[in-house]
This record gives structure tokens, C-alpha cells and sequence, in this order.
């Protein structure tokens, strides 16, 4: 990947690729020289943010921030230089296997990658010359984007398409003959212990047995010799192993996603597989091993494709947190009462939500819900049109409640992105949900929530251009542009200039803030210039892989990481109470974006009751599985 | 049917199941029907009963999920009323045992399949049978042979389902969704065959 991170930061990943070895790790980007400021920056209290202004850090070392900078300059070099290693790696597995996943397609990447001969000539695959066939073949979820980059392949950059993500199945004609399949980017599979398909991202199911058989018979290979197969590493694809009894899940990425990412998208997958049959699904495997699950899941494909096309835009998928609709606290209040009013009625969880963000929740006594739950049945939801056309009753499992029943959904839309769902142990409860629907809606509109919904919807959240540099000036609110005070002192103004009116103050992009306590994170707004679809999809990567460093076993956790690379600076802040991920511009300032982190801190702590669910408090499941 | 074994067995043995309260519901004027729609997935359930409810055809097809709800009431020519409420239910084999949550209680049970397609017509008739075996007793059935705009993709004849129809002592009509061929009738004919309060309120009082 041309502009990934690895490639110009220290760690160099263009040597290590294709050797079989353990995840990269990211520590060796890590700046040394932080941990001078590192101890002051975990000591500065939220409360306090102006402390680093008086405790000024020291002045970084020059070399660090130069190497960044030529390199950025440098950046399409680098690429070229690492182009003529990465093919000769992807012939010489070619000549040794045809059938493994060899072609180190030089993907055009989902992202604005400087111009390379990679996306104009490289001939992938199996020898064959890039055919119209195959032109959209390196596309993750957005064929427009693709077929524009590779049509245009001397001007990668200019295609900001923002093309709507299609659901459900597509390229279902091919196979794992088809040179377009086999370039796919990520691939995920489900299959059965005896190596008959369940399901496939890409591809006709039935038409992929004899590939869904290699999978198993990989997998009962290493299992035969007492061992387990996790991560397996070809050129630049991961090949990624889960076994849930006798389901078992593969993912196959070049997308240099973290294997721990990769393995927790597996986990959503089962999980929203359990979620829509149960567990007791095994049951069938014991009768019968050679049982066809396909059938089972007729019609469910858009629900699959709906949660994988979420791994690349939804950070709840990595967070395992949910996120709020920003709302005036005695609107969430109003919505909170009446629905407690239903809990309190029989209703096991009652559930307000808008497209994927909670409005609010509430759970009867001692019922708690999973954040990955909520992430799983709001999918299952959206991804599911009938929903909208009328009232529902439906039977649903929350894998992580319990996974062995099913719980009865009600599930009605009041408008097009407002929908309420209630969850009850009893089949019969329909007509009684139905009456609390009609009291819950009553409520909603007579407190006007339906319509505040709808505004907050178009207003957004937190922008970071209302992020003022200076404390005491923060109005308290999110609402847009209330809070653009005039009370922005030289020094900030001089900030904005200095990165022509682009993001936040200090070349701060975006970021995303991730309470611990309240399993619930907000994000701020997208805004120039993280603009396309796919300049956020790279950025959540990002994260993504920022965060898995964060949290790595081996050597975390960390409390902070500061990584610079050409095309950003991404800083990272756990502490016992939250996590706070920041973006930056690639030439932001350190010391600047830590103060600007400790301003994004206060500024949440500001407004934490319109863009959190507090008080309610139904996520005692940590209390709950001890 | 692979995940009908993890149904909790709360519901059986209560014949309430999805029924209404029905009390003080029915009138000799006004009624109100529990309406179950049963068949394979993919023939046109959805689509004729949001061409009756809401006189609309959407020809994207959205899978049903569990069972939708709808109600439509009718006007007949006798200036009495039926409200049907429907249960749309979801034809994927995974929801098949979950069919007597819907059925059970119901007054109608309307099994539809595809006039192009004989295995849909096979399932109906599994349904049928079903609904003899565990139906609520004096369940009025009807046959539907639905997409009967596609006659040159016809594989069920009108003879085969007229005459399974008769062999059960069903109601039976071809429709299309799509036209809106026949679908009020559908409903208007079942309204007919209803059974009326025979006046009991007058016997009571």
C-alpha cells in the first residue's frame, strides 16, 4: 500500500512483507521522544486544561519532525522503490502454488495514493491484462471509485465520488475462478465444520464448495495435529481463522488491517449470525454434519453485507461502544421517561434510535445490554427494508444475552430515520407492545422529540471548527455555530490562518472520544478535509489500528501514542475514564496538538449531557458477568 | 426449522397467541378478522397485501423479517365493515416454526404461491395441511395463485389449483400484485364468506 503508515515511519513493512510473522507491532513508530511529555500529559486533569500552556513541554527534537516531512515530500519515491520487491514477491508465490492467494495486486487502495505505476499498468493475477472485468476488482465497497481511479490511472487522486454503498449481494456470478473474485480486497466466509459454504461476501455460495472445502480441510489439518490455526500470512494477504464449534469463520484481507481487527470482525460476523438463528443452530450439526445452513439464512445476505460494509465506517465496531444523537438533555430526558414507563410494564429493553445512533435506551431491572448487541440488532434493523414498510414482530437472539434463546422483537419506524424497537422473553406480547408503541409515540410527539431528532440529524454533532483553543469561551452546547465565539484570541486566529481554515484549531481533523465508563463514544463531524468516503474509510483504519496497538497485550496498554505519518499525526490519550483518538494535519505541531486534545477533553466533558446517554445506565454487563 | 428447537415453549397451549382482544370488537355491523397470510418465500406475500392496504407495488423485493402487521378495513355492500388484521409472515424456512404464533387464533388463512413456480405450489400445499392439522377449527382458507400477470412463465395451471382448492373446500382466486388484478376481490370474497353474529346481544339482553 503506497501511503501506508509503516511505509514511511520508521518501522519499514516493505521488507517484512511476506514472511510468515507475528502482527506488526506498532510500538517502533512510537516516538521515543515522547515520553519526556508523556508523564505530563497523563498527569494533566481534564479539569485543567489550561496546565499545559503554564508547563510548556520541551522542544521536540528537530531530526524527528524533519525525517517526517522529507519523507512526506518524498512520498510517492518511496512507493515507487517499493513497488519492483512487492512484485517479484507476488511471481515468485505464483510460480510455486496458482492456487494461493498470490497476486500482490498493487490495489489502487480506497484512498488518494500518489500516483504510482501500480495503478496503471500492474498486471495482477494470474498474467491476464486488466480487463474491464477486473477494473472494479480491487474495490472494498465502492465499485464508482474504483473504476474511475483505474480508468484514470494517472490521476488517482481525483476521484472523490461519494457513491451511496449499494446492499446486498453483489458479483454473484463469480467463483473462486474468476480473476475479479480472487482480486477482491476482503473476502469473508462462513462455512461448516464440514466444509460446506453458509455464506460468502463475494460470489455464489454454492459455486464456491470446492473453495469452502480447501478452508476446512486447512482447518481440520492443523486441528488433527492438536493445534489451532489463527493467522495465515501470504505475500501481502492475512488469511484470518475462527472456530465457533462447528461454524467456522474466515476472513482473507490485503487491506494490512491488524490480525486482531480482523479476528473481531469474525466475532460480529458469528455474532450476527447467532443473532438472527440462535446457537442452538448446532443442534442441526449434531443430527446431521453434513447439514446445509444456507437455507436458513435465505434472504439474510443484505444483513451480512450491511455489518462488513460497517467495518470500514462505523468505529463501534472496533470501539465496542455506542454512540448517541446529540440532543438537548431534557429532550433525551422526555424520550428516557416514557420508554422506562414501558420497561417497567414487562418490556425487557426498550430501544430509541436514530439510523445507528441511540436516541435513548432503557432496560428492565437487572437486564443489561451489550454495546456489540446493540451494534449487531441495530444492523440487523436498518439492513432489513421490510422493517420500514410496516410494524414487525420478529424473532431476534442478542448473542451476547443470552445466546442460546430468542427474544421477540416489536420493531416500528415512526419516520424514515427514527425507529423504536422493543424487546420482550414472551411470544404473545405483540398487541401489548403495539399499545406501548402508541403511548411512546403519543409522548414523542407532544415533546416534539421526533421533529428535535430530525434537527439534530441535520445539524450534526461536534464540529471541530467550534473547537476554540482558548478555555472559559465554550458555551456549553453543541449545536452548530453557537459556540463560534468571537473570543478567539490572536494566537488561535493565527492557528486557523496557518492552516488555511482547514479543520480545528492546530490541524486538528477529527477525532473520536470514548467514555469508559458509559460504553459510549462520540465522534466529531467529518469536515474538510477528510471529505470523501474514502478519505474516512483510510482514516478509520487508522484508528482502527492505532486503537488495536493501544490495547495489545503483549506491550500495553499504553496510555498515550503519538504517531506521525504523511498523512497524518494521530494522537492517542487512555486513561481509566476515557480514550480520546485525535487526527491531526501530518505537519501539526506536537505540543500544540496536545493541547488541543486537552481542549477536545474539557469541550466533551461541556457538553457530555446532550451527546451522551447518562443516568440510565443499563450497561451493568460488566457488573453483571462477574 | 433448524431453530425451532430454541423456541421457548411459552406460547403453547395458549390459544391467545397474537389475537386481539377481541371483546366488544365484533359487532353484526362491524367486524374485525385476524388474517394470516402463509406460503413460500418469494411469492408475493408482501406485495398483495400492501397493494390491498396501501394500493402500492414496490417490484424491489424486501424479505420479509418475523411477521409484519398491517390492518385494512372494508366496506361492503351490505353497509357492513371488516377490519381485517394481518399478519404478513415471513416465508423463509427459518420462520416456518413460527407459523402457529401466527396462525393460531386466526379467522382467515389465505396460502399463496407462485403461478410460475411449482415448488411454491408444493409448499402450499404443506401449508394446507398444516392448517387442517393445527388451524383454528372453521378457519376460512383461500388459495391464491399469485403473479398471474406472467402467463407466459406459467407452470401451475388454473385447473391444478382450482381443483385442490375444491378437493380442501377452499376459496380460490389467481391474482396480480403488480396489476392489482383480483386483489380487492380476494378480500371482498372472503368478507362474504365471513360467519356473522347472529345477533347474540339480543338473546343476552
Amino acid at each position: 500500500m503506497p501511503s501506508n503508515s509503516d511505509s514511511s515511519s520508521s518501522s519499514s513493512s516493505s521488507t517484512s512483507s511476506g514472511e510468515y510473522q507475528t502482527p506488526k507491532r506498532n510500538s517502533t513508530s512510537i516516538d521515543q521522544s515522547l515520553d519526556a511529555i508523556e508523564n505530563q500529559l497523563a498527569s494533566i486533569s481534564m479539569f485543567q486544561p489550561d496546565s499545559l500552556l503554564e508547563s510548556e513541554p520541551e522542544p521536540e527534537p528537530v531530526p524527528e519532525l524533519e525525517v517526517s516531512k522529507e519523507e512526506l515530500v518524498n512520498g510517492s519515491v518511496n512507493v515507487i522503490e517499493e513497488l519492483p520487491a512487492k512484485n517479484e514477491e507476488g511471481e515468485s508465490l505464483k510460480a510455486s502454488s496458482s492456487r494461493v492467494w498470490t497476486n500482490a495486486s498493487e490495489e489502487v487502495e480506497e484512498m488518494e495514493a500518489p500516483p504510482s505505476p501500480s495503478s496503471s499498468g500492474y498486471d495482477g493475477g494470474r498474467g491476464s491484462s486488466a480487463t474491464s472485468g477486473i477494473e472494479d476488482a480491487n474495490d472494498d465497497d465502492n465499485d464508482g471509485e474504483i473504476v474511475e481511479v483505474r480508468s484514470h490511472g494517472d490521476s488517482v487522486g481525483a476521484s472523490d465520488s461519494q457513491a451511496p454503498w449499494t446492499p446486498g449481494k453483489r458479483h454473484g456470478d463469480e467463483d473462486d475462478a474468476s480473476i475479479s473474485w480472487r482480486k477482491r480486497k476482503k473476502h469473508f466466509f462462513i462455512l461448516s465444520h464440514s466444509g460446506k459454504p453458509i455464506y460468502s461476501r463475494y460470489g455464489d455460495e454454492h459455486k464456491l464448495a470446492g473453495f469452502s472445502a480447501t478452508l476446512q480441510a486447512i482447518i481440520s489439518f492443523v486441528e488433527n495435529g492438536g493445534d489451532r490455526v489463527k493467522l495465515v500470512k501470504a505475500g501481502k494477504h492475512q488469511v484470518v481463522f475462527l472456530v465457533k464449534g462447528p461454524i467456522y469463520l474466515v476472513c482473507i484481507s490485503c487491506t494490512e488491517e491488524p490480525y486482531e481487527s480482523l479476528k473481531c470482525q469474525l466475532e460480529l460476523l458469528y455474532g450476527q449470525m447467532i443473532l438472527i438463528l440462535t446457537k442452538s443452530v448446532n443442534r442441526c450439526f449434531e443430527k446431521n454434519p453434513k447439514f446445509d445452513m444456507t437455507p436458513l439464512l435465505g434472504g439474510t445476505d443484505v444483513v451480512f453485507s450491511s455489518l462488513i460494509h460497517s467495518f470500514s465506517w462505523n468505529p463501534a465496531t472496533f470501539l465496542h461502544a455506542y454512540t448517541c444523537l446529540p440532543l438537548a438533555y431534557p429532550t433525551r430526558q422526555a424520550a428516557g421517561a416514557i420508554l422506562q414507563d414501558v420497561a417497567d410494564s414487562g418490556v425487557l429493553f426498550a430501544i430509541l434510535m436514530c439510523r445507528h445512533k441511540v436516541i435513548s435506551l432503557v432496560g428492565a431491572q437487572k437486564a443489561a445490554l451489550h454495546p456489540d448487541d446493540m451494534l449487531l440488532l441495530s444492523n440487523f434493523v436498518v439492513s432489513s427494508e421490510s422493517f420500514r414498510t410496516s410494524e414487525s414482530f420478529s424473532p431476534i437472539c442478542l448473542p451476547r444475552y443470552n445466546p442460546m434463546a430468542f427474544l421477540y422483537a416489536y420493531v416500528h419506524y415512526f419516520d424514515l430515520d427514527t425507529y423504536l424497537i422493543l424487546l420482550t422473553t414472551s411470544s404473545d406480547a405483540f398487541y401489548h407492545l403495539k399499545d406501548c408503541r402508541i403511548r411512546i409515540e403519543n409522548v414523542l410527539l407532544k415533546s416534539n422529540v421526533l421533529a428535535e431528532v430530525q434537527k439534530s440529524l441535520l445539524d450534526g454533532g461536534m464540529h471541530v471548527e467550534d473547537l476554540s483553543i482558548e478555555s472559559g469561551s465554550r458555551s456549553g452546547s453543541v449545536s452548530p455555530h453557537s459556540s463560534q465565539s468571537g473570543l478567539a484570541t490572536e494566537s488561535a486566529e493565527r492557528l486557523r490562518d496557518t492552516f488555511s481554515g482547514v479543520g480545528g484549531p492546530a490541524g486538528l481533523w477529527h477525532f473520536i472520544y470514548r467514555s469508559i465508563y458509559l460504553d459510549q463514544y462520540v465522534t466529531s463531524e467529518f469536515s474538510s478535509p477528510i471529505n470523501s468516503l474514502r478519505q474516512q474509510k483510510r482514516l478509520y483504519r487508522a484508528y482502527q489500528k492505532v486503537y488495536t496497538s493501544m490495547h495489545e497485550k503483549g506491550i500495553g496498554p499504553h496510555k498515550t501514542q503519538f504517531r506521525r505519518d504523511e498523512n497524518y499525526v494521530l494522537l492517542c490519550w487512555v486513561t481509566q475514564d476515557f480514550e480520546l483518538y485525535a487526527a491531526f494535519d501530518p505537519l501539526a505541531d506536537k505540543a500544540l496538538a496536545i493541547k488541543v486534545c486537552n481542549r477536545v477533553c474539557q469541550w466533551v466533558k461541556d457538553v457530555e449531557n446532550e451527546i451522551f446517554l447518562l443516568g440510565a445506565s443499563p450497561f451493568s454487563w460488566r457488573l453483571l458477568s462477574l | 426449522m433448524g431453530c425451532s428447537a430454541s423456541l421457548p415453549d411459552r406460547s403453547s397451549g395458549r390459544l391467545g397467541g397474537l389475537n386481539p382482544d377481541n371483546s366488544g370488537g365484533n359487532d353484526a355491523k362491524n367486524l374485525r378478522v385476524k388474517l394470516v397470510l402463509l406460503g413460500d418465500s418469494g411469492v408475493g406475500k408482501s406485495c398483495i397485501v400492501l397493494r390491498f392496504v396501501r394500493g402500492q407495488f414496490d417490484p424491489t423485493s424486501k424479505v420479509t423479517i418475523g411477521a409484519s402487521f398491517l390492518s385494512q378495513t372494508i366496506a361492503l355492500q351490505d353497509s357492513t365493515t371488516v377490519k381485517y388484521e394481518i399478519w404478513d409472515t415471513a416465508g423463509q424456512e427459518r420462520y416456518a416454526a413460527l407459523a402457529p404464533l401466527y396462525y393460531r387464533g386466526a379467522a382467515v388463512a389465505v396460502v399463496v404461491y407462485d403461478i410460475t413456480s411449482p415448488e411454491s405450489f408444493a409448499k402450499a400445499q404443506y401449508w394446507v395441511k398444516e392448517l387442517q392439522k393445527h388451524g383454528s377449527p372453521g378457519i376460512i382458507m383461500a388459495l391464491v395463485g399469485n403473479k398471474a400477470d406472467l402467463q407466459e412463465k406459467r407452470e401451475v395451471s388454473v385447473q391444478d389449483g382450482a381443483e385442490y382448492a375444491e378437493k380442501n373446500g377452499m376459496f380460490f382466486i389467481e391474482t396480480s400484485a403488480k396489476t392489482a388484478d383480483n386483489i380487492n376481490q380476494l378480500f371482498e370474497e372472503i368478507a362474504k364468506r365471513l360467519p356473522r353474529p347472529s345477533l347474540p346481544d339480543m338473546n343476552a339482553s
